[in-house]
């Protein structure tokens, strides 16, 4: 046919963009390599040693902890399917993906910290208090589950709402109990995305940097991450930041390769509907309403502190300041141009993905299995290659360059961000593609639509809501995060991540909470705001 | 028997209420027919207990069942689909039924609904007319008195059905089930029914 001919419109663009990108990690290999020169990773220092160690034991126990907390929420969450305000609830906990690491952060530390509001909430009660107790293992822990058992449940609750419910009814009528029925009904339609979440959750909290920087509080709780970044920024120590980064190079493969089995794309967040038909006991009523409640109090009191605090800030001097003003204008562009480069990249790795994945377009030619599998690989670099062994690359290409070291700046963070945002981008374009051509492929072949009528007539009113949700989401990724920028970092190049990063370092607490308040206000309001502007209809619900 | 008295059901205060009054004498079959969305299987999870009726009563020989728990009610159910756990084996997924069974109830049970030897078999690994005999031989273990069909033979081709509502004909009879079974389809219920109802416009009318 016609149509098949001309596909090849549809899959160059994204094997191009594809081997653009694996060759850009083979690059980012061999400048890390022949900079490291006759370094010798098989004797490593106990100090190394160690940090590796703790990379591995934070990640781990994170994990557990995450996984097993966003379970017990979800389960929760699942059972009570009609309260008022359960919609907000779970749209709030789903969006801790965008939240700014570092405006979480300091959240935390209005909540948890020396001065925080149970401190002062103990000393008010007993006139003494826990002391300064966040810093450490603790604080790690608590914002990587602050972060990723919110989102894991949301996840979760996925998966026990797309139980049917002739399973929960027949259940019932056999007189299961609470633990008979997870294990029966809803054990087994849940682990392949506790599998899947759990490994997903292990490699973000194995390559956390800004977390770890900020709530670390020594170097017995350095991180690889932060340990090469010391060794690059406090130390000068190039030698020992290639050797880290090549650790760490070296442990990401094998963990992305280890867990691959168990990652399942990254779940698309879409507002569930079904609820599960149960009567309860009134024990169990309570047990669930109690933990719904203590996770939303563990959730929202962040917020409302980075709230409080940002209110009483004076928020209009702030952002009268020329620093703050580059900042922001530098933070927007930055977002704005990794939100529209993730999306081009997206669409054209997903329609070329789609056209050697689907057996009416190329999904019979023989190598078609071997293009879609390298351009999954291409989309998940980000969770291969960490930001910060990234940055590290950059930063030695611009040494050896005679261009500015503002342009590798922007070459450096726009880059890191759409590999950052590239991922979840691909978890939520490419099934959406995949539903619109096994519905209308055979459809709009038959009546031999050209290319252009097929994406406009059948295919942008479904995607351009999804399009949306992948701009908004890419575009706070991008805003929040303090990656790149802590080694690119300096007076004339800055972010509002690494403006709060600085006023927290210098303990300017007011002007902090000003500066988090406005990445708050942004990240929300973008990431509600813009996908509502473009709407778009679902596949699945003509 | 199993008398079903002016029970009424609303899901929107804005729209009237179902009405449904019915009888099913000890083996017995009852057939609900109607369009999709008319309230067919209101009824069935009226009886079941998944939803609590506003008013009426439902009696098993004299004895009120609405205020009771599901697991007390003397239930059990066949769906379309999604009758079995299909992680588990065939014995695993019947002894759910009564803990207490033994091996040789088990495979005498299968034997009776034709599928002797299958006790080590997954039941994802079955076809749709051997996994609903096989939640018809869990319905047989239990010994409950009341047997709930919902349309648990539409998606099995003619010659499966046929072979299927005859099981549950000689089921019926044999164990004396009170059983009502939901169809959209007249020659299901004239297949096997000794009663015929028809639900439309909110209530439930003998044919």
């Amino acid at each position: 046919m016609r149509q098949l001919r001309s596909l090849w419109v549809g899959w160059l663009p994204g094997v191009l963009a594809a081997l653009g990108l694996l060759g850009f990690a083979v690059m980012l290999f061999v400048v890390l390599l022949r900079s490291a020169g006759t370094l010798s990773l098989s004797s490593l220092d106990p100090q190394t040693l160690h940090v590796v160690k703790f990379t591995l034991y934070q990640a781990l126990l994170s994990t557990i902890l995450s996984v097993g907390l966003g379970l017990l929420l979800a389960w929760a969450l699942a059972h009570q399917p009609r309260f008022r305000g359960r919609s907000l609830l779970i749209a709030l906990f789903s969006s801790s993906l965008v939240l700014p690491t570092l405006v979480v952060v300091f959240g935390l530390i209005g909540i948890y910290g020396r001065n925080g509001w149970i401190n002062q909430l103990l000393f008010w009660v007993s006139g003494d208090d826990l002391g300064s107790y966040l810093y450490g293992l603790f604080g790690i822990l608590l914002a990587h589950v602050y972060l990723n058992a919110s989102f894991a449940s949301r996840a979760f609750l996925h998966a026990f709402e797309s139980i049917p419910q002739e399973k929960h009814k027949l259940a019932k009528s056999l007189g299961f109990g609470v633990w008979q029925r997870f294990w029966i009904v809803e054990w087994p339609s849940l682990k392949q995305t506790v599998w899947s979440s759990a490994a997903t959750i292990f490699l973000l909290c194995f390559t956390s940097f800004a977390i770890v920087l900020i709530l670390g509080g020594s170097p017995k709780y350095n991180t690889i991450e932060v340990a090469i970044y010391e060794a690059v920024k406090l130390d000068f120590d190039l030698p020992m930041a290639l050797k880290l980064a090549l650790i760490q190079l070296a442990l990401t493969s094998v963990l992305v390769l280890l867990s691959s089995s168990f990652r399942s794309p990254i779940t698309n967040l879409k507002k569930s509907t079904a609820h599960i038909i149960w009567q309860e006991s009134r024990g169990i009523i309570w047990l669930q309403r109690g933990l719904i409640l203590l996770f939303t109090l563990f959730f929202v009191t962040p917020l409302l502190s980075i709230v409080a605090e940002g209110v009483d800030a004076g928020l209009w001097q702030i952002v009268q300041r020329p620093i703050f003003r580059q900042a922001l204008m530098t933070s927007l562009a930055v977002a704005i141009l990794s939100a529209l480069l993730t999306l081009l990249l997206v669409l054209v790795l997903s329609a070329a993905k789609r056209n050697f994945d689907m057996p009416t377009r190329l999904g019979r030619s023989p190598w078609a299995r071997l293009w879609s599998l390298l351009i999954t690989l291409s989309g998940n670099l980000y969770l291969a290659i960490p930001t910060l062994v990234m940055g590290l690359g950059f930063f030695l290409l611009a040494l050896h360059s005679a261009l500015p070291r503002t342009l590798w700046a922007w070459i450096a963070i726009l880059t890191a961000n759409v590999l950052m945002s590239l991922p979840f981008a691909m978890a939520v374009i490419y099934p959406q593609m995949m539903k619109i051509s096994q519905r209308y492929d055979k459809l709009s072949f038959s009546l031999g639509l050209g290319r252009r009528e097929r994406f406009f007539a059948v295919e942008l009113p479904y995607l351009r809501g999804v399009m949306a949700y992948v701009f908004a989401l890419a575009f706070c990724l991008s805003l929040g995060d303090l990656g790149i920028i802590a080694l690119f970092g300096n007076e004339s190049f800055m972010t509002l991540p690494w403006y709060l990063y600085g006023l927290m370092g210098s303990y300017q607490s007011r002007d902090a909470a000003g500066v988090a308040l406005v990445m708050l206000l942004l990240s929300v309001a973008v990431f509600v705001w813009v996908p509502k502007l473009f709407g778009g209809r679902d596949v699945t619900h003509r | 028997m199993l008398h079903i008295d002016d029970l009424s059901y609303v899901y929107k205060r804005e729209e009237p209420p179902y009405r449904y009054s019915m009888q099913v004498d000890a083996g017995e079959i009852a057939a609900v027919m109607g369009s999709s969305g008319s309230g067919k299987s209101t009824l069935l999870d009226l009886i079941a207990g998944f939803l609590q009726p506003q008013e009426g009563c439902i009696c098993l020989d004299g004895k009120h069942l609405e205020h009771l728990p599901i697991e007390k009610r003397g239930v059990s159910i066949l769906f379309q689909n999604h009758n079995l756990f299909e992680h588990l084996s065939v014995a695993k997924n019947i002894r759910l039924g009564r803990k207490e069974a033994t091996d040789k109830e088990i495979a005498d049970i299968l034997e009776e609904v034709g599928l002797g030897g299958y006790e080590k078999r997954l039941a994802s690994e079955l076809s749709g007319g051997q996994q609903q005999r096989v939640a018809l031989s869990r319905v047989l273990l239990r010994r409950e008195p009341i047997l709930l069909l919902d349309e648990p033979f539409a998606g099995l081709d003619e010659q499966t059905k046929s072979q299927i509502l005859d099981l549950v004909r000689e089921i019926t009879d044999r164990h004396s089930l009170h059983t009502v079974m939901v169809t959209h389809d007249p020659e299901d219920a004239k297949h096997i029914a000794d009663r015929r109802y028809l639900m439309h416009d909110h209530r439930l009318t003998p044919q």
